[in-house]
């Protein structure tokens, strides 16, 4: 697969050579190649930035009668479908201590765990065009060229199975007023155990009625052929794409960061970086748990009521017995954190200022600052 | 007759109105207020039904395929534009429910004057929900010594892509009557009960503690040759940049433990002094999203770069929003400073629950008497608010002293003088 970054494509379409290079963006360029199929490549790693190209192609290029596919994979990210309810469905925690980032794509469907060894692909087309099966077939077509004798299939959910029984690829989707796009995920060598790790969420006692995601037992290709790489993967895949569409592009490499080429693209990375987007819009729902508290001395059993609305606390009920800490503590406590976000450090800002507060009192002090962890623990 | 009567309704409406007022309008086609149902679009391959998840609220204006909702079907967001500009009047599905290809999903009032319409009662409807508006800034502020950072205005603190649900209160049209005259309105945010929390506590403390101010000046000249001739070495070997910060938070911390009674407490309920035998230094920090009072504890066993090292993992923890609780619980005593922002003098107000405060101000170079002679130096005004019931003044202006000493010549740490 020839491997063309976006200036060379520039160079080989005539046209360019005679429009100012700097002012070309990449919708400008790809009209002007009157190709009617093209294959483009992610220079980023950056989850951000990508999802954010994706969203700049379908709002800028023009895919009337145009089909092109992104091959893109992330450094480690979780990825929640539009829909979704992030404290439902991966752990939070576990993602801050490691660092890992959280995105809201723009798609629906369900939640995944990207990492270098997680291949992405984008299939742009028309509203009219658009057809998922199609595009599996793609990818599945692509895998038995490489491996003949590998059991890989779609199923009718969109997901791709290997020998039958574990997942190696979860679809989503987006229809705009004119254009779609479909992209999937296919794991080769993605770390299986972080995996596990982030999508087992924590914080119980959750009603929503956001989408939930359908865990499926997953695989990794390269533990069925450790020849498979994701490189190689990608390659296949843009080749088949070529033959199933009758197109001949070359691969084209894209930096998502470049303004120029791409303008208003930062924008859009860093609406999908805001706590309001990732986090605030999360379809109402409601916490009800009960929880432990302990000192030196006693345990005992608290419950945590709480409303959320667009990610912001509407309604908080914190009930501790009354032996244990005065209810006035828990319940001015709870009053604090109405009209704040569902939020580890600023609710952590909160606790810390309210703990100034209360009258000193060594053992009062104690349980109260257990109780303020706990529930900064649960966000 | 009737188009009379429809054209003065119309000018009512678009002077003063209500969503209400407008559904008068709603059989009278002949008006260009029609309202008109739109239905969800039929599902591609062969998919029957989806959830809706709504985008817009009742009231809010859209252009001409703008986006009032997306249909989740099957994996798949889709979009639902708005067939023309004009006002959500009803939406006749609940979010998160189910509807299928052709169900009436919502109803538009149609025309391009609604947009002006619907600012008015969105502006009145927004008095905001007591804390929601609000922004988390203001939730802590226990060191105001200084201006305090200024709070982001509750309207853009909220969203980049805008959410209809919550509507931001922003503060209503400049100019009203279009004739460039600004318009002299006012707009109320009510405080947030954390801010008044935090006010009470601060007025109970300093009607409580018998509050006053003592002062000294600072010459950085050494210390700041000092960190010349370091800091390349010890950006080097330690990986961070060399501050003031860890001079004045060692030489609280020697003060301290040479005046146990800075860092000890009175406890109203038990009419006991808590004397500490560790330091636990309170550093306030001002962060783009407020004021926070991260602690670093056991202070007295520290060095200059274990100080640095911790100012600096805190500092990077509050600019990524990491602070834990933990991390800003407790704190024997407070360092606040005012330089930052250019503050030549003032009184720090002690952070309860603690006796003392130590207030930095700004460097600026003064000439001052050296030997006779006048030189110009680094000077830095510094303030020390303790309560004198249960510090004596004596002990306040030595505290200080110590402070100076140590800050003038860190060469006095070792000697333990």
């Amino acid at each position: 697969m020839i491997l063309r970054t976006f200036s060379n494509l520039c160079a080989q379409s005539q046209a360019c050579f005679r429009s100012a290079r700097a002012k070309s963006t990449l919708s400008d360029v790809i009209d002007e190649t009157g190709k009617s199929g093209l294959i483009l490549k992610s220079l980023s790693t950056d989850i951000f930035e990508n999802l954010a190209l994706e969203d700049w192609i379908h709002d800028h290029v023009d895919l009337q009668n145009r089909n092109m596919l992104f091959l893109w994979s992330n450094a480690p990210a979780v990825v929640i479908g539009r829909h979704q309810n992030p404290w439902q469905e991966c752990n939070l925690q576990v993602m801050r201590q490691k660092g890992i980032p959280l995105a809201r794509r723009r798609s629906g469907g369900g939640t995944v765990f990207h990492d270098l060894g997680n291949v992405n692909f984008t299939f742009f087309t028309s509203k009219k065009n658009y057809d998922r099966h199609r595009n599996l077939q793609v990818v599945t077509s692509a895998l038995k060229g490489l491996r003949p004798d590998m059991d890989v299939r779609a199923t009718e959910r969109f997901d791709i199975l290997l020998n039958g029984q574990h997942k190696i690829s979860g679809t989503a989707a987006k229809l705009g007023r004119t254009a779609a796009y479909h992209h999937c995920t296919l794991l080769c060598s993605a770390d299986r155990a972080l995996l596990s790790a982030v999508l087992k969420p924590t914080c119980q006692g959750i009603k929503s009625n956001a989408t939930q995601s359908v865990p499926s037992p997953v695989k990794n290709l390269l533990d069925e052929d450790p020849t498979l790489d994701c490189d190689t993967i990608m390659d296949s895949v843009a080749s088949q794409y070529n033959t199933e569409f009758g197109f001949s592009s070359p691969v084209t490499l894209v930096d998502p960061s470049d303004e120029l080429s791409l303008p208003g693209i930062q924008r859009m990375a860093c609406e999908l970086l805001a706590w309001e987007w990732t986090f605030g819009r999360t379809p109402k729902f409601s916490i009800c748990t009960t929880f432990e508290l302990k000192n030196d001395t006693s345990i005992c059993n608290a419950t945590l009521n709480m409303d959320i609305k667009n990610g912001i606390i509407e309604t908080c009920d914190i009930e501790v017995p009354s032996d244990w800490l005065p209810v006035e503590l828990s319940r001015e406590f709870s009053l604090h954190l109405i009209g704040g976000k569902l939020c580890p450090y600023q609710t952590s800002v909160i606790a810390a200022a309210f703990l100034r507060t209360i009258p000193q009192n060594k053992e009062f002090e104690r349980k109260m600052y257990n109780l303020c962890r706990r529930v900064v623990f649960m966000m | 007759m009737l188009a009379v009567l429809s054209l003065s309704l119309v000018r009512k409406c678009g002077a003063r109105s209500s969503v209400f007022q407008i559904r008068y309008f709603r059989t009278s086609s002949a008006c260009r207020n029609e309202v008109i149902t739109v239905k969800t679009p039929a599902f591609a391959e062969s998919v029957t039904e989806g959830d809706v998840r709504w985008e817009k609220a009742v009231g809010d204006s859209v252009k001409e395929d703008e986006v009032v909702c997306e249909i989740e079907t099957d994996k798949t967001s889709v979009q639902v534009p708005s067939p023309a500009a004009g006002v959500i009047e009803e939406l006749l599905v609940p979010d998160g429910e189910k509807v299928e290809g052709g169900q009436a999903l919502f109803k538009l009032r149609k025309g391009a004057v609604a947009a002006q319409a619907a600012e008015a009662p969105a502006a009145v409807a927004a008095p905001p929900p007591p804390a929601a508006a609000t922004p988390p800034a203001s939730a802590v502020g226990p060191i105001p010594t200084t201006m305090p950072p200024v709070p982001p205005v509750p309207g853009a603190a909220i969203s980049a892509t805008p959410v209809s649900a919550i509507k931001p209160t922003d503060a209503p049209a400049a100019f009203a009557d279009g004739r460039g005259i600004p318009a002299r309105t006012e707009h109320r945010v009510k405080m947030n009960r954390m801010r008044l929390r935090i006010a009470q506590r601060l007025k109970e403390a300093q009607n409580t503690c018998a509050m006053l101010t003592t002062f000294n000046e600072v010459d950085m000249s050494n210390i700041s040759e000092m960190r010349k001739a370091y800091k390349d070495t010890f950006l080097k070997k330690h990986n961070i940049k060399l501050g003031f910060m860890s001079a004045f938070v060692k030489a609280s911390a020697y003060a301290l433990m040479d005046q146990p009674s800075v860092n000890g407490v009175i406890d109203d309920t038990t009419k006991e002094v808590v004397y500490r035998d560790y330091v636990d230094i309170s550093v306030a920090v001002a962060t783009p999203k407020g004021l926070v009072v991260p602690v670093i504890r056991g202070v007295e066993g520290m060095n200059f770069a274990d100080i640095e090292k911790t100012i600096n993992e805190l500092g990077e923890k509050a600019r990524k929003n990491e602070l834990a609780v933990e991390d800003m619980d407790g704190g024997t005593f407070t360092i606040s400073n005012g330089g930052v922002f250019g503050s030549m003098f003032g009184t720090p107000i002690i952070n309860p629950p603690q006796s003392a405060i130590l207030g930095m101000h700004g460097i600026f170079d003064r000439p001052v008497a050296i030997g006779g002679k006048v030189e110009i130096r680094p000077m830095m005004y510094v303030a020390l608010t303790y309560d004198h019931r249960l510090i004596d003044g004596r002990e306040a202006v030595t505290f200080l002293r110590k402070i100076k000493a140590v800050v003038e010549d860190p060469r006095v740490l070792l000697l333990d003088l």
